[in-house]
C-alpha cells in the first residue's frame, strides 16, 4: 500500500492533495438534508393541492348526482372495463365469440362478485 | 460502490411498489368520495342473462312502493367511432329531472347543458377527451351514425370542465329523445331507471321490495356499486403488487447473495478488524447499521420519487395497467394520502426483508479467521 | 517476562488428511522493553508464531503466557479482549482501510471499546501530532504517501497504549529510506518502554542496532546455529 510521494506532479493534482476532500459522512448528511427539504416542499405543495381539491370534489359530486353516474371513466376500451360496477361476470363474453380479453385492464377493473 | 448500486436498485423497487400503492389508494379515495353520490338504486332488465332495455312502465309499477321519492329513466350506451377506434359513452337524460341537475351548469368549462327535446334538439355537452379526439378545430357540430347508418347531426352546447375528467372525459350528454333516436331504441323503453328514496337507511328494504315486485329486474344499490371499487382497489390491486412482489423477491435474493459472498477485499478487511480487537458481534453491528441506513435511505428516495411520479407525472408508468388500449385518456390528477399505515406497510414489505437478507448471511460470513490478515 | 512460550506447537486440521504442523517445540521468552526479530523464509512458521504471541489463537500444545495471561485457558471472547488491551499490530503492507480517513483508521481499535467519538478524535490527534501528520487527518487513507501510511499504521498500533507491538514483515514493500525511518520509530518506541517483536527477513531490520536478539525459525522450529 505504498505510494510514491511524487505521484501527483501537476499543480492541479498537487492542489488537490492539499485540499481536504469532503468526508463521505458529510456528503451523506448534505444529501439527506436536501432530500428532507424536498419532502418538506412536497408536503406543503400537497397540502395546498388538497385545499384546491375540495372545490374539484364539490364539482364531481354535482356531476355524479346530476348524471346518475356509477363508474369512473378511466378504461374506455370495453364496456366491462368502463362500467365495472354495473356489469356482471358474463359481460366480457357477450361482446363477440372471438373477442380478445382486454389486457391488462380486464384483469384490473373487475366486475363485482355477486 | 456496491452499497450505492444496491441502494439504487432497492430505491427503484420501493418506487414501483409505493407508486402502485399510491395510485390505487388515490383512485380508491376518489371513487369512494365521488360514488357516495351515485343513484341510490339502479334498475336494469335482464333477459337470458343479458341486460336489455327496460320498459318505462316498470317505473310506474314502482309507484306503489312506499319510500320511493323519484324514478328517473335514462338511455345510455356506447358509441364506437370506427374512424378513431374509440368508444364514447353516450348518456341521454332529462337534466332537470335529476337531483342536482339544475347545478350541472356549474360543472361546465363553458356553455350550457342540453335542455329537453322540444327546446334543444341535437344539443350535446361533451367531455374534454371527446373534444380533443374529434379535433373539431373551432367547429361545434359533428355527426354520429344511427344503427341504419343514417347520420344524426349534433351541436356542442357545452364542455365539461377538465376538473371532472375522471367522470366525464368520454361522455356525450344529450336529452333522452336524441339518445333514443341515435341508438334506435323504441318508444317506451329505456336503458335503466334511477330510483331515489326518501330515507337512505331504507335503501336495502326498498331494493328488496322492488326485486319482489319486478323479478326480471336487476336491482343495484349504491353500496353494491361502491363495493365494486373497494374490490378493484383492494386485493385486486395486488394484480400489480403480485408483479412487483416478484421484483422484490428477486431483489431480496440479490441482497442475500451479496451479503453471503465476501470478496477477498472484504475478507481481508474483516480479518484486519478482528486482529485489531473487533469481535464478530462488533462487525455485525456495523453491517446492520449499514443495512438500516441503506434501506432507510432507499425507502425515503423511493417513496419521494413515487410521490413525484404519481402527483406530478400522473402515474405515467401505470397508465397502461389502468387504461390499457383506451384511446381516450383522462388526466387523473391524483393526490395520494400518505397515512402512517401505508408507510409502515411499504417498510414492512421492503426494509424488513432486506435487513433479514443481509444480516443473517453477514453473521455467517463474519466468521473469517483473524490470522488470515497476517502473512500479507 | 512479558512473553513466555514453552514447548509451543501449532497443528492445523489436526487428525485430518490435510494436517499441517506449523510450529513444534518453540521455546521463546521476550523481556519487557526489548526488541526481538523473528527471521526465517516464507512458510517457516513466523506468521503462526506471531499469531500466537498476538493472542489471535492459542497453541495446540505447550504453554504461552502473554502479559501474565496463559492463552490456552482463555475462551475466544477473552482472547480478543486480551489482544485489544495488550497487542498493537503493524501488518505487512500496513493493511489500512483506504475508504476511511486517516483519523478513522487510527481510531479503529477504539470503536468496539465504546470510547466516545470526542475521546477517539482526541487520542488519534495526539498520535497524529506526535508523528507529524495531523494535516492529513481528514484525508482518505488511500490518497496519502507511503511514508505517511507507515506512520498511520504505527499510530494505529499505539492508540490503545498497548505494551506489546508486533510487526509482520513491515518493510517488505518499502524502499530503503522508509525502512530506515520505520526502524528509527521502533527504536524510539523501545526507548519509551514498549516490547517489540518484528517478523522480518530484511537485513535492514535484523541487523539494526536496536534489535536485542534475532531468532531464526526454520520449518516450524527455532534454529540454533
Amino acid at each position: 500500500m505504498t505510494k510514491s510521494p511524487n505521484r501527483w506532479c501537476s499543480p492541479c493534482a498537487r492542489a488537490k492533495r492539499c485540499v481536504e476532500p469532503m468526508r463521505p459522512a458529510l456528503r451523506f448528511a448534505m444529501f439527506l438534508c436536501l432530500l428532507l427539504a424536498l419532502d418538506g416542499a412536497l408536503l406543503f405543495d400537497g397540502l395546498s393541492r388538497r385545499m384546491a381539491e375540495y372545490a374539484t370534489l364539490a364539482r364531481l359530486e354535482v356531476v355524479t348526482r346530476g348524471l346518475g353516474l356509477t363508474d369512473l371513466a378511466v378504461a374506455t376500451e370495453a364496456r366491462y372495463t368502463r362500467h365495472p360496477a354495473v356489469s356482471d361476470p358474463v359481460v366480457p363474453f357477450m361482446d363477440h365469440p372471438g373477442a380478445i380479453e382486454h389486457f391488462p385492464t380486464g384483469a384490473f377493473w373487475l366486475p363485482p362478485s355477486r | 460502490m456496491k452499497s450505492l448500486s444496491v441502494l439504487l436498485v432497492f430505491a427503484a423497487v420501493i418506487f414501483l411498489l409505493a407508486s402502485f400503492q399510491m395510485v390505487t389508494q388515490a383512485l380508491s379515495d376518489k371513487a369512494k368520495q365521488v360514488l357516495a353520490h351515485t343513484p341510490e338504486i339502479t334498475l336494469q332488465k335482464m333477459s337470458a342473462g343479458r341486460q336489455e332495455s327496460i320498459p318505462l312502465a316498470y317505473g310506474e309499477q314502482l309507484a306503489g312502493i312506499f319510500g320511493i321519492r323519484r324514478v328517473v329513466p335514462r338511455i345510455w350506451g356506447y358509441y364506437f367511432d370506427e374512424v378513431r377506434l374509440t368508444n364514447y359513452t353516450v348518456m341521454g337524460l332529462e337534466v332537470n329531472e335529476m337531483p342536482e341537475g339544475g347545478r350541472l351548469g356549474a360543472t361546465l368549462a363553458k356553455g350550457v347543458m342540453p335542455g329537453p327535446a322540444d327546446e334543444a334538439q341535437g344539443r350535446v355537452v361533451v367531455g374534454q377527451s371527446i373534444k380533443k379526439t374529434m379535433d373539431l378545430a373551432g367547429r361545434t357540430t359533428f355527426s354520429l351514425f344511427r344503427p341504419d347508418l343514417s347520420l344524426k347531426p349534433f351541436e356542442i352546447s357545452g364542455e365539461f370542465s377538465p376538473d371532472t375528467d375522471i367522470l366525464t372525459n368520454d361522455l356525450i350528454v344529450m336529452n333522452v329523445a336524441d339518445a333514443r333516436d341515435l341508438f334506435g331504441i323504441p318508444a317506451g323503453l329505456v336503458t335503466d331507471l334511477c330510483v331515489y328514496v326518501a330515507n337512505p337507511k331504507e335503501i336495502e328494504t326498498i331494493a328488496k321490495k322492488i326485486s319482489e315486485a319486478l323479478p326480471s329486474v336487476r336491482v343495484l344499490t349504491r353500496s353494491q356499486i361502491q363495493k365494486t371499487y373497494q374490490v378493484v382497489f383492494g386485493w385486486r390491486s395486488g394484480f400489480g403488487s403480485i408483479c412487483l412482489l416478484a421484483a422484490l423477491a428477486a431483489f431480496v435474493i440479490l441482497a442475500w447473495d451479496k451479503a453471503s459472498g465476501l470478496s477477498p477485499e472484504e475478507r481481508r478487511e474483516i480479518a484486519i478488524l478482528k486482529v485489531l480487537g473487533w469481535e464478530t458481534s462488533d462487525i455485525l453491528a456495523v453491517r446492520s447499521r449499514e443495512s438500516v441506513i441503506v434501506s432507510g435511505l432507499a425507502c425515503i428516495v423511493g417513496m419521494t420519487a413515487a410521490y413525484i411520479h404519481v402527483v406530478y407525472f400522473d402515474a405515467a408508468l401505470f397508465r397502461p395497467v389502468l387504461m390499457g388500449w383506451s384511446v381516450l385518456r383522462p388526466d387523473l390528477h391524483l393526490l395520494p394520502r400518505l397515512a402512517a399505515g401505508d408507510i409502515l406497510l411499504i417498510l414492512a414489505f421492503t426494509v424488513i426483508p432486506y435487513l433479514a437478507a443481509t444480516v443473517i448471511p453477514a453473521w455467517r460470513s463474519a466468521t473469517v479467521p483473524a490470522d488470515s490478515a497476517l502473512g500479507g | 517476562m512479558l512473553i513466555e512460550l514453552s514447548q509451543v506447537s501449532k497443528v492445523y486440521n489436526q487428525g485430518r488428511a490435510n494436517e499441517v504442523r506449523a510450529l513444534s517445540g518453540i521455546d521463546l521468552t521476550v523481556e519487557q522493553g526489548s526488541m526481538v526479530c523473528l527471521k526465517g523464509p516464507s512458510g517457516s512458521g513466523k506468521s503462526t508464531l506471531l499469531a500466537i504471541i498476538g493472542c489471535i489463537f492459542p497453541p495446540t500444545s505447550g504453554r504461552a503466557v502473554i502479559a501474565e495471561r496463559q492463552l490456552a485457558r482463555l475462551p475466544d471472547r477473552f482472547l480478543t479482549l486480551h489482544r485489544r488491551e495488550t497487542i498493537g499490530f503493524i501488518f505487512q503492507r500496513f493493511n489500512i482501510l483506504p475508504e476511511l480517513t486517516v483519523l478513522e483508521n487510527i481510531a479503529l481499535p477504539l470503536l468496539p471499546l465504546g470510547v466516545t467519538p470526542k475521546e477517539r478524535k482526541l487520542r488519534a490527534h495526539e498520535l497524529l501530532e506526535r508523528f507529524g501528520i495531523s494535516h492529513r487527518a481528514q484525508f482518505p487513507a488511500g490518497q496519502i504517501s507511503g511514508g505517511e501510511l507507515q506512520r498511520v499504521a504505527i499510530a494505529r498500533a499505539l492508540i490503545n497504549n498497548q505494551p506489546i507491538i508486533l510487526a509482520d514483515e513491515p518493510t517488505a514493500h518499502l524502499d530503503t529510506n522508509l525502512s530506515r525511518e520505520f526502524m528509527a520509530i521502533m527504536q524510539q518506541l523501545k526507548a519509551a518502554g514498549k516490547t517489540i517483536v518484528i517478523a522480518s527477513h530484511d537485513p535492514l531490520v535484523f541487523e539494526h542496532p536496536a534489535i536485542d536478539r534475532t531468532v531464526t525459525i526454520l520449518d516450524g522450529r527455532i534454529h540454533v546455529p
